[in-house]
């Protein structure tokens, strides 16, 4: 493996970005700061809304106890500033002008009616880069639809094709539409950047919440236009039955009810439990699936006889694609990420011990080593940024204060 | 518009998810040669199925059988002439074959690569065999994405593997902006089955800060606070709309736009939180409502009433959806003999994207005379004596 970078810089260090979003798309920023860009968020007086965003340490919400904002905003430095007033404008601007990106999650307009659209902002920085996270997108006849993770899954078409055929539409768990249009956001923020170093510009990226989840959903628009079929909820039987979810003695088994036929079941009479599947007539994979409900039923009674643990041990064995369905829990006591010291300790002013939480994905370098600081606490940067780094005297410093201006 | 014109991709990717990620760069105009193999092209790597042609438009194709030890000559050629390895194989291919990145690096020190495998390059689980859905079983989201503990379904499609290749492009985009500015290259351990897990920190904060698990309950909010927030039926065949409300104000838009103005002096139902302990009583009460009306009228007079409403669409629904073709998410590409491709693009756009040089996916070797006689410089000779010998096949 390569060795690790000397420094504790990461890939982006040098890269500015100022982070007016909230939990629609302050992923995508932290991503950028974990490979090392320097990032501001900037929130209005008190704070902002996502802080007040689920699961709270020890449970009940405060705005400097949520977890999903910790994880969010790690790496970044933190300011308050009240934009829509004119001062707070005019700071604002002069931040853009010091800085390569914002990125925002605003109701599309809402930027112009503060007169902070990409035209103004260019004007006084041509080389920014705006990310622009929206529930439809900045263009189109739903531009102005209100949109949350919910809308998002429901729109992009994600709900549809998930759940059980006799009950609703079941929404992914945990907010995966603004997780996915974060990663979009971020790979399109690195394209824009490679897109200045070739032409010196900046440019206004557009990202759709819908979109996010329209570009997620592998078989089912590739199977409406060059099928026609329509896909439908099956429970936890693949779209394509390879897979299928089965109850064991301590939970449920991930696996492959057609893979490789006459193995899968040779084990299964090895222990007297293939019923009538060795019968000539189930070779026929066609006859397999036309009565694919038999098949499992027999596969279930065999499952049930076993722990997860067994079956998957021995499945892997054989090279089958089985998993146990882990809960939580058995994720975070996982001794693979254990060992690849996947989970990291940050530092958190607020209860005195460090919080645990997955470290950065990739593995060669790309990152900071060690995580440089946690999430900021409200404004906790403010002292740093408009007097250290703006020259913004003490005295009109306290003045900003005390007219909630910061 | 061709952003990434002056990077070559080698691509080894199979299936979804290392295809993906070379996708997002052949895309914004990657030159990325896909190796491809006469023995290995079937199934989704078939280069006429519809899964194929959707994950591989814009690339090039060669065909090269790595299992011959001549093979790897060829291909280091390549690399010397590259700027980014893909792959995504169990971990130990890629050195069986004499390739490991100390390989490739000898003949490109700035090289970089991105390996993609379902759990990484170390570990006690890195040879294990896993899918898309395998990765999102393993990584809590399958339990979690269900309406109870008793019966966990998960999302009803490989989300995973898009996940794992959007990362696999932010690599390759990251390294590179290094590279430029150090002329270093990298070698990038990307493991699916953490990629998945990155999108659940949330929950594995709960256990790993608060020591609590997390069980699924179904449609309503994970972190955000919001009540009612659910899936209801509306009129007509598997017709459904979303609602979800965070405040007041959209409460009150919800209760008048439903004609039930009473529900605002029900105690019940008097915040958030009273509105989360009574769902059960008042997600019947809703659904009474939207079951008398078509989905689109529920999601038209709740967004005018200022509620986040949506229908629920099927892939139909989506092809035909006003807000996607206004933003023209979706291209036709022709393929030159399998006819017109219609493929999503991206959800991002900006001023200067366009598809106008996009191109449908690639024939089996289709880019052989290119790669191999123009790019590395075999002679006539040379090339067909490697056809012969089954090495170009």
């Amino acid at each position: 493996m390569v060795e690790p970078e000397k420094n504790n810089k990461g890939f982006l260090s040098g890269i500015k970005v100022l982070d007016l979003a909230d939990e629609k798309a302050s992923f995508s920023t932290k991503l950028l700061a974990d490979m090392g860009a320097r990032v501001i968020k900037v929130e209005r007086p008190g704070g902002d809304s996502s802080r007040w965003v689920g699961p709270f340490w020890g449970g009940a919400p405060h705005c400097e106890r949520s977890l999903s904002f910790c994880y969010h905003n790690m790496n970044k430095l933190g300011i308050t500033l009240d934009m829509e007033r004119e001062a707070g404008r005019d700071i604002f601007l002069k931040l853009v002008k010091r800085s390569d990106i914002v990125v925002e999650s605003f109701l599309p307009g809402y930027l112009t009616t503060l007169g902070l659209d990409f035209e103004c902002l260019s004007r006084v920085n041509p080389r920014l880069i705006l990310a622009s996270v929206s529930g439809f997108g900045q263009k189109g006849p739903r531009r102005g639809d209100k949109s949350c993770d919910l809308v998002a899954a429901a729109s992009g078409g994600q709900m549809f094709v998930s759940g059980s055929p006799m009950k609703s539409p079941l929404k992914s768990f945990g907010e995966q539409a603004y997780y996915t249009a974060s990663l979009f956001a971020a790979f399109g923020v690195l394209l824009a950047l490679r897109m200045r170093r070739q032409n010196g510009r900046g440019e206004h990226l557009d990202i759709s919440l819908q979109e996010s989840v329209a570009s997620t959903l592998e078989h089912v628009m590739i199977r409406y236009f060059h099928d026609r079929i329509i896909p439908q909820r099956q429970g936890g039987l693949h779209w394509n039955n390879l897979f299928c979810i089965l109850p064991c003695r301590d939970g449920h088994i991930h696996m492959t009810p057609f893979e490789r036929w006459e193995t899968l079941v040779g084990w299964l009479k090895s222990e007297d439990m293939a019923e009538d599947l060795h019968e000539q007539r189930w070779h026929d994979p066609a006859y397999r699936l036309k009565n694919i409900d038999h098949v499992l039923s027999v596969f279930r009674r065999w499952t049930k006889t076993h722990t997860r643990g067994e079956l998957f041990e021995l499945a892997q064995l054989m090279r089958f694609p089985w998993a146990p369905v882990h809960s939580i829990k058995e994720v975070a006591n996982s001794d693979h990420l254990k060992e690849r010291g996947f989970f990291v300790d940050v530092e958190h002013p607020i209860g005195g011990v460090p919080l645990k939480c997955p470290g950065p994905l990739f593995r060669g370098g790309l990152h900071l080593k060690k995580a440089r600081k946690g999430a900021p606490l409200v404004g906790e940067d403010n002292v740093v940024v408009y007097q250290k780094e703006l020259g913004i005297t003490e005295k009109e410093y306290e003045r900003l204060l005390s007219i909630k201006m910061i | 518009m061709d952003i990434l014109k002056d990077v070559r991709v080698v691509d080894f990717t199979r299936m979804l998810a290392g295809p993906y990620a070379t996708r997002l760069l052949a895309d914004f105009g990657a030159e990325v040669i896909k190796i491809q193999c006469g023995k290995t092209a079937f199934g989704g790597e078939a280069n006429d199925t519809a899964y194929f042609r959707t994950w591989n438009r814009n690339k090039r194709s060669i065909t090269l059988d790595m299992t011959h030890p001549e093979a790897r000559e060829i291909l280091l050629r390549l690399t010397a002439v590259s700027d980014v390895v893909m792959e995504n194989f169990s971990p130990r291919v890629m050195s069986n074959w004499g390739l490991a990145y100390d390989d490739l690096k000898q003949v490109n020190p700035g090289l970089i690569m991105v390996r993609m495998s379902g759990m990484g390059q170390t570990g006690p689980w890195r040879n294990m065999v896993a899918f898309g859905s395998t990765i999102q079983s393993l990584s809590g989201i399958t339990s979690l994405t269900s309406y109870d503990k008793e019966e966990p379904l998960g999302p009803g499609q490989a989300y995973a593997d898009h996940v794992a290749g959007i990362y696999g492009a932010i690599a390759v985009l990251a390294a590179l902006e290094n590279r430029d500015r150090t002329g270093q290259g990298r070698c990038i351990d990307l493991s699916e089955y953490e990629a998945m897990c990155t999108l659940m920190g949330p929950a594995l904060m709960e256990v790993l800060v608060n020591h609590q698990d997390p069980v699924p309950h179904g449609n309503n909010a994970d972190y955000v606070s919001a009540a009612p927030h659910g899936c209801y039926r509306c009129r007509g065949d598997d017709q459904w709309c979303v609602i979800a409300v965070s405040n007041e104000t959209e409460w009150e838009g919800l209760c008048h736009a439903a004609g039930h103005g009473e529900w605002l002096a029900d105690e019940r139902f008097a915040n958030i939180d009273a509105r989360k302990d009574h769902h059960k009583e008042l997600d019947p009460l809703i659904r009474a409502w939207t079951i008398e009306q078509r989905a689109h009228e529920v999601e038209r007079l709740l967004q005018e009433a200022g509620v986040p409403a949506a229908v629920v669409k099927n892939a139909e629904d989506l092809a035909d959806d006003p807000q996607l073709r206004a933003r023209d998410y979706f291209v036709r590409l022709k393929h030159p003999i399998l006819g017109e491709d219609v493929t999503d693009t991206n959800p991002f756009t900006f001023k200067s994207f366009s598809t106008s040089r996009w191109k449908a996916s690639p024939a089996l070797g289709e880019a052989n005379q290119y790669v191999f006689l123009d790019l590395l410089g075999l002679s006539e000779i040379e090339f067909s004596d490697y056809r012969k010998r089954g090495i170009i096949a």
